[in-house]
């Protein structure tokens, strides 16, 4: 089993972004959607899980998810979040901004 | 779309709250339960694995909270929800909350009454159209400082003047900034004749333009044409006010064109004034002429019209965009040339000022000024009353709140928790308040503000105003912030842990500096009102004469143009017919002013060179009048029938007269020159006047009424054995069967005469009366409070003592010793705080300071016992403790 990388903060205002990715393919729950980016994360991203909900909220109040009431692997009653077409255009529009951000920050701390 | 998406969202947050709480709910079981089961994957048992998820999210609770905060409506929501908690905690303590609330609402609504008397007498506009727009004009008079004025009233010896009727035509046609300048005598006494029924009314006489320019429509018939001011005497039309319309009209449109007889002369009614409308001055207006015809209403001038006859006050309306001082500037310039260089006491300058308030009086503003500086001393005694109450109720929900702080509620949530409650309590209680002062303004208006010193109608318009129930609702709140803050300032602290296990110690020291201010002003109000009831009481009897058995009336043949002779003969009928009646003791009269009353003369010795004079007060009375006002001589005699044109002049002098002109003594009988006249004093008299403590004694000198042969009428004041109010309407029918024709008025009682003049004592007397008696209630209510629940924490503590071998009587001392230290200590500030109130009203106090610190004392007295009775029901209940169930009860 490779050692688990660290766990890292993540940066204010990232949360969002790594929602929307996370339900960028299909609909998903709460739940699911926490353990997929520590998942995908490798570990290395851990969400606050009580931030989760109040930002899935702020995310569907914005209009760019929106929620619905459907059935899970086990079968019981469960939230899905699905992206909007404005959840998606965010997500485009936030994904090319933090590539630019990060490639910017990167070029500089590889300066010597 | 965003837009509506996010209010959507808003309002099925906080509309659909429970719905979108159960969802949360469940969603947050369905999160954990996953969370659990991978956990138990891992090899944990059920009950680690759920501990660690509930860790994981970091409470439900504050997920739940912070998901609120989310939905964007926390704010508006958790308001919601401080005043359901609110609503419920005021249900849970009726008896807690039914204090704060009464508390508040009876010291608010003083204030409230108290701001209603100011705004109506000083500041509201007349109930007319556009009232902003509109400006009194007047003559300034110099006049020389009559003897009574004292030193700091003596600064400003101008007063305001009515003017001439050609004074007014000159300001009026010459008037730029104006855009109408109308005349009014607004207290003409008129004789009224209605199908043989004739009485005196309170009449006006107007210009044509009075009406529209204030802009009042009729509510019948019209008002003056401008055609029928123009000649002297041409037109006798009138006008009648709504109440006369009504009361010998029956409000009927007959009134139109009908005769009435107005001081003997016939005038035809063409109108009939709206019932919004009775005058601008705070007597109301019956009836109405117009200025052609001011010689019907005016009898003092030979020619009313004349430019020598000033009895015209002037109301104007600035011109569009004109401002006061635009009216100020010009009107001076067109004053007639001769006020340039005119004497002392006649018109010389102009004031232009805006119409404010229903006062009439120097006096009012300062007792407003004063009443409310009581009203806002009482309101923070509630205030350190409740602030006490608040804190030992917040002491006894530590435990509840405490619970919540640990259930997850921020310190910064309880404060406001607790704040809201505050909040919703004064408002509750500035709302009963603001309802409770109607009462209140209502009562003071009756009592005080219904009939002036003359018997005549006032009228004030007291109604509430928006501002002033807001202002009082806005007081109610501070006050509610001020006595919540301390104890919502507690749980903003931390370590709520702490609290829960130890329940917070008697805290019953920091109370007691805010008992003692409250025993220190029940103290000063209680002797301040004291002093101030003794004061009314005085001046109706004690202060040489003695008005409780003396009936008034005011016969006026000048107002049916009697001659001299004629009247003369009329006096003395009446005189000798009021003193067969039976009851009466003796009868006599006033030849200027009112009885008590007079107006001023210069007095000198026949030594004296030049101008040498003193100022005295001055009044011609007629036989017996000392007699009759039962005030003692202290030399010679007073005036008798033989005192009569033929026989030789005399005078009687006051004390203090006296002694002014022989302060070496026997001025009886000696020659003094009153006005231009050589009189010899036959009497001296003890001194008999209004004058309160911070006025100067004042001199006085008497003459014969019937050595003036220019006498017409006169007030007649008759001395009766049993109530004299009783027997006003014999008297006045009396007077009516000596001659029909001849107007009588003011059939009063001299005492409740004294009690009209005395309106600021007696209203501040009332006032702090009362403001005294809620203080000391609330001092006991608080003393008692803070005891009880001082001994009930204590309980444990006594009950050591006890079982360590104290007494019950040791005990009962203990706690009777705590509540009266601080009651003698606030006693003892309270007779400081009484001095220095006592200094303020020194100008409302009649009589000798001499006997004030029994006031003083006995109020520090009454509430020292009241705090003694206070702390035993307590004190008994802490020596009845049993040690053995006092220490079982933690």
């Amino acid at each position: 089993m490779p050692e688990p990388a660290p766990r890292l903060e993540l940066p204010q205002g990232t949360l969002d972004l790594l929602i929307l990715k996370a339900i960028a393919l299909e609909p998903q729950h709460g739940w699911a959607i926490s353990e997929r980016i520590q998942q995908i994360s490798n570990d290395a991203l851990q969400v606050q899980q009580g931030s989760l909900y109040p930002a899935l909220h702020r995310l569907e109040r914005r209009g760019w998810i929106k929620a619905k009431w459907g059935t899970s692997d086990s079968n019981r009653r469960a939230k899905f979040y699905d992206l909007t077409r404005a959840g998606r255009r965010a997500l485009d529009a936030q994904t090319g901004a933090w590539r630019a951000l990060t490639a910017a920050v990167g070029l500089l701390l590889d300066t010597p | 779309m965003r837009v509506l998406s996010d209010l959507r969202h808003r309002l099925r947050a906080l509309l659909r709250r429970s719905a979108v709480d159960a969802e949360l709910d469940e969603e947050l079981r369905f999160h954990l339960d996953l969370d659990i089961e991978k956990r138990m994957r891992a090899g944990l048992t059920r009950a680690e694995a759920a501990r660690a998820a509930r860790l994981a999210l970091g409470g439900v609770e504050q997920v739940k909270d912070a998901h609120r905060d989310a939905r964007g409506v926390a704010l508006a929501e958790s308001v919601l929800q401080d005043l359901r908690y609110g609503a419920r905690a005021m249900r849970r303590s009726p008896a807690f909350s039914a204090t704060v609330v009464a508390t508040l609402a009876l010291s608010t609504a003083a204030l409230a009454a108290v701001l209603t008397l100011g705004y109506t007498l000083l500041y509201r506009m007349l109930p007319v159209e556009r009232p902003g727009e509109l400006v009194d004009v007047a003559g300034i008079r110099r006049v020389s400082a009559p003897e009574r004025l004292s030193t700091s009233e003596a600064a400003r010896l101008q007063v305001l003047g009515p003017v001439s009727h050609p004074d007014y035509l000159a300001f009026r046609n010459g008037a730029r900034t104006l855009s109408g300048l109308a005349a009014h005598y607004p207290t003409a006494p008129l004789f009224v004749t209605v199908d043989g029924r004739g009485r005196e009314v309170n009449g006006a006489v107007v210009s044509a333009n009075f009406f529209p320019l204030l802009g009042i429509r009729p509510a019948l018939g019209r008002f003056f044409h401008d055609d029928e001011d123009r000649v002297p005497d041409r037109d006798r039309v009138a006008v009648i006010g709504s109440n006369f319309w009504r009361a010998h009209f029956g409000a009927s449109p007959s009134a139109i064109g009908a005769h009435v007889r107005i001081n003997g002369a016939d005038f035809t009614i063409v109108g009939v004034a709206p019932a919004s409308f009775s005058g601008t001055t705070n007597m109301p207006i019956e009836l109405y002429i117009p200025t052609m015809m001011l010689r019907v209403g005016y009898r003092w001038c030979d020619d009313a019209l004349a430019a020598d006859c000033t009895v015209l006050q002037m109301i104007g309306r600035l011109a569009p965009g004109r401002t006061l001082a635009d009216a100020a500037a010009e009107l001076p310039t067109l004053a007639p040339a001769a006020w340039a260089h005119a004497p002392q006491g006649e018109n010389s300058g102009v004031a232009v000022t805006a119409p404010r308030g229903m006062s009439t009086d120097d006096e009012e503003p300062r007792l407003v000024r004063i009443l409310g500086a009581v009203a806002i001393v009482l309101l923070l005694v509630c205030c350190a009353n409740l602030a006490g109450l608040v804190g030992a109720q917040a002491a006894a929900r530590a435990h509840e709140l405490a619970i919540r702080a640990s259930l997850g509620a921020g310190p910064r949530r309880i404060a406001r928790q607790l704040l809201t409650e505050s909040a919703m309590l004064s408002l509750a209680g500035g709302v009963a308040g603001v309802l409770l002062s109607r009462a209140f303004i209502g009562a003071l208006a009756a009592m005080f503000f219904a009939a002036d010193d003359e018997g005549h109608p006032l009228q004030y318009d007291f109604s509430q105003t928006p501002l002033v129930a807001l202002a009082t609702l806005g007081a109610a709140l501070a006050a509610g912030v001020v006595f919540s803050v301390a104890s919502a300032k507690r749980f903003l602290r931390p370590a709520t842990g702490r609290r829960i296990t130890q329940r917070a110690a008697a805290r019953w020291s920091s109370g007691a500096w805010l008992l003692g201010v409250q025993a220190a002003a029940a103290v000063a109000m209680v002797a301040v009102a004291a002093l101030l009831g003794a004061s009314a009481r005085t001046m109706v009897r004690g202060r040489n004469y003695d008005a409780s058995h003396v009936a008034l009336i005011r016969v006026r043949p000048r107002l049916v143009k009697y001659s001299a002779d004629r009247a003369q003969r009329f006096q003395r009928d009446v005189v000798r017919r009021l003193e067969a009646m039976p009851g009466v003791e003796s009868v006599s009269m006033v030849g200027i002013g009112s009885v008590l009353g007079g107006s001023s003369i210069g007095v000198a010795l026949p030594g004296w060179s030049g101008n040498q004079r003193l100022v005295s007060n001055y009044n011609e009375v007629g036989p017996r009048y000392f007699a009759t006002l039962d005030t003692r001589l202290i030399a010679g005699r007073e005036f008798d029938d033989h005192d009569a044109v033929q026989s030789p002049p005399v005078a009687v002098v006051n004390e203090t007269l006296a002694a002014r002109l022989r302060p070496e003594g026997g001025a009886l009988g000696a020659t003094i020159v009153v006005g231009r006249i050589e009189r010899r004093i036959v009497g001296v008299v003890k001194d008999l006047s209004l004058r309160s403590r911070t006025h100067e004694r004042e001199s006085w000198v008497y003459t014969p009424f019937w050595q003036n042969p220019a006498q017409v009428d006169s007030r007649l004041a008759v001395r009766v054995a049993g109530d004299p109010a009783a027997l006003l309407p014999a008297i006045a029918r009396e007077v009516n069967g000596v001659d029909p024709d001849v107007p009588f008025a003011e059939t009063i009682t001299l005492e409740s005469r004294i009690a009209a003049l005395m309106r600021p004592v007696r209203v501040s007397a009332t006032f702090v009366g009362y403001t005294a008696v809620l203080a000391v209630v609330l001092t006991a209510v608080g003393l008692y409070g803070s005891l009880a629940f001082a001994v009930a924490r204590r309980t444990k503590e006594i009950g050591i003592r006890m079982a360590l071998g104290a007494a019950r009587g040791r005990v009962l001392g203990l706690v009777v010793r705590e509540g009266m230290t601080v009651v003698a200590f606030g006693a003892a500030a309270g007779v400081a705080f009484a001095a220095a109130g006592a200094r303020i009203v020194g100008h409302l106090l009649y009589g000798s300071a001499d006997a004030d610190w029994i006031f003083y004392a006995s109020a520090a007295a009454l509430v020292v016992c009241v705090g003694f009775v206070a702390s035993i029901v307590p004190a008994r209940r802490a020596a009845e403790v049993e040690p053995l169930v006092a220490l079982r009860c933690e």
